[in-house]
């Protein structure tokens, strides 16, 4: 008949062919293929410092009849090391969540077993189909003053370890990241990014629980972020962008009174708006174009004391003023 | 005879110094002036959460361990229960009244002040002292503030805290480390209070017009 074994790595391991003596004539196999007589004493398979490789199905013969009279599978392991827990809340105040893993790879099955305490009251923590290694609890009680106690104990046939949580209802209260992050430029605004983004769905009720962001950006070419946070709001206008180069935002989001930051949102690009290039003209033909705009006003000839020349000199500001006076009233006139 | 033990003392003390709250109080409310909003209390909240942590981090160093250690987590015994608790079923905390919402926030900090007060009282080094006188002013300052917000929404305040802040039987703490265990379990709740206030707030916040009937605060040490 078939059996399991379970060993760890770096261990001897010796395997009697069932019931047969000692001295008996044997055959054995792993995996299909004949072992060498000197890993034998006797009747006995003598595996030395086994490694993972050597796993496998080991398969003992009687030696004339090949009658099968031993089978086993044998799987090379560790024992658990301490596991990694974590507990956050990212849906306060409905409950929490626990998750976690191992540091290190077992190579063998192991099952896990979380217990949760709230003072002298043990809680259920209903594990989650996916992912796995994780479990979720409701909050029957609403700001508390004793902690939670959650211990995960890990088990396998090599060995078990555990680890424990204590903390408070307040302070695993940790947001997922904001999101539908978009980011766009606003026209006729060469150093302005318009940037929203939405409440993370998980958090269950924004009104009575608001949170509060914090925002982040720098041009791809600076390493240096910039950052702003944001009391309340679901919108920002970056006013101090540098002109024309593209920019990379983030966010994040935080309940408004407890907890921690969340994890920074995916980040978006945006380049700030900037003016359709002219065509290239000559130093004449730009000198021409001013003067005769700013005779549209239907000034009288007084103004061409304002021309190009003129207002370069401060001497000649005061007697522009006058005239910029009266071709305004001559404008308002007109309309 | 309450004159005999220590209880008697305690609860004597303490209904003395709690009522002296009131008497600002009513002096306040007949100036209408300047404005105690829901923001500015909510802002008061957040102010004294911030001073607790420096206060309860000072006051436990001098209890000393395990007091001060980070994983203490001591079961709360039948006598902790005189202290009032912010624990509260979440249904229930939703579908509170802004008028309950309101009085339970003005009764816990009214009695917790009271309290700590009597610790004031007591308390070894000067530098706990001066915090604590400090705390307890702004303390002082939040309950008045709730008192406003309730009185210019027409609710009624609740009645002081007369009579013994605590059920009468329980005896004060026969030994020193249950002394110091009422004082952990004080700044405990304290701290859940500020923290449950902040939100009580906040739905408030939404629900009520932020410019109410405003009061020009003169309290004493405020």
């Amino acid at each position: 008949d078939s059996h399991i074994q379970y060993e760890r790595v770096g261990a001897d391991v010796t395997m009697k062919c069932g019931s047969m003596d000692w001295d008996a004539a044997v055959t054995w196999t792993a995996n299909g293929t004949d072992i060498d007589e000197s890993h034998l004493n006797g009747s006995y398979l003598i595996l030395k410092n086994v490694d993972l490789s050597q796993s496998g199905q080991y398969s003992c013969y009687e030696g004339s009849s090949w009658h099968l009279k031993y089978q086993t599978y044998l799987r090379v392991g560790t024992p658990p090391k301490e596991p990694v827990l974590m507990c956050r809340s990212n849906n306060y105040p409905k409950g929490f969540y626990c998750s976690w893993h191992l540091p290190t790879p077992t190579y063998i099955p192991n099952s896990f077993n979380i217990s949760v305490i709230h003072g002298t009251k043990e809680m259920v923590c209903e594990k989650d189909a996916i992912p796995k290694n994780r479990c979720h609890i409701r909050y029957l009680q609403l700001f508390s003053t004793v902690k939670y106690k959650v211990t995960l104990t890990v088990t396998n046939a090599l060995g078990k370890n555990f680890t424990t949580l204590t903390f408070d209802e307040f302070a695993i209260v940790k947001p997922d990241p904001p999101e539908s992050v978009v980011a766009k430029p606003v026209p006729n605004n060469p150093r302005r990014l318009e940037v929203s983004w939405q409440n993370p769905s998980s958090w269950p009720d924004p009104e009575s629980f608001p949170l509060k962001f914090f925002l982040r950006y720098r041009p791809l070419i600076l390493d240096q972020w910039q950052h702003v946070e944001l009391s309340d709001g679901t919108l920002h206008t970056i006013t101090d962008a540098y002109a024309g180069k593209e920019y990379i935002i983030q966010v994040a989001a935080k309940d408004n009174d407890i907890g921690t930051w969340s994890d920074w949102s995916v980040a978006v690009h945006a380049t700030p708006w900037t003016e359709e290039p002219k065509h290239l003209t000559t130093e004449a033909q730009i000198t021409e174009t001013t003067s005769a705009s700013t005779s549209s006003f239907m000034a009288p000839p007084t103004t061409k004391i304002c021309d190009k020349g003129a207002m370069v000199g401060s001497g000649a500001v005061a007697v522009c003023w006058t005239a910029g006076l009266v071709v305004a009233a001559y404008s308002v006139l007109f309309i | 005879s309450p004159t005999g033990d220590s209880w008697g003392i305690f609860t004597f003390l303490c209904a003395a110094l709690c009522n002296l709250p009131a008497l600002p109080a009513l002096n306040c409310s007949e100036e209408l002036g300047a404005g105690q909003s829901i923001q500015q209390t909510y802002d008061l909240t957040r102010y004294l959460e911030h001073q607790l942590r420096t206060l309860a981090g000072t006051y436990l160093n001098y209890l000393g361990p395990p007091f001060n250690e980070p994983d203490f987590n001591p079961p709360r015994l039948a006598r902790a229960e005189r202290v009032p608790s912010a624990t509260v079923d979440l249904d229930l905390w939703r579908g509170l009244t802004d008028n309950a919402r309101l009085a339970a926030n003005y009764r816990a900090y009214s009695r917790l002040l009271c309290y700590l007060r009597v610790l004031d009282g007591q308390v070894g080094t000067a530098e706990l002292r001066h915090r604590l006188t400090h705390f307890c002013a702004s303390l002082q300052g939040l309950v008045l503030s709730i008192g406003g917000v309730m009185s210019s929404l027409g609710y009624p305040l609740p009645a002081g805290p007369a009579g013994p802040p605590a059920p009468p039987g329980t005896p004060a703490a026969p030994n020193d480390f249950l002394k110091k265990m009422d004082d952990f379990w004080l700044l405990k709740e304290l701290q859940t209070w500020l923290w449950r206030s902040a939100k009580d707030f906040n739905r408030l916040k939404k629900k009520v017009p932020p410019a109410v009937i405003t009061l020009r605060l003169e309290a004493k040490g405020f």
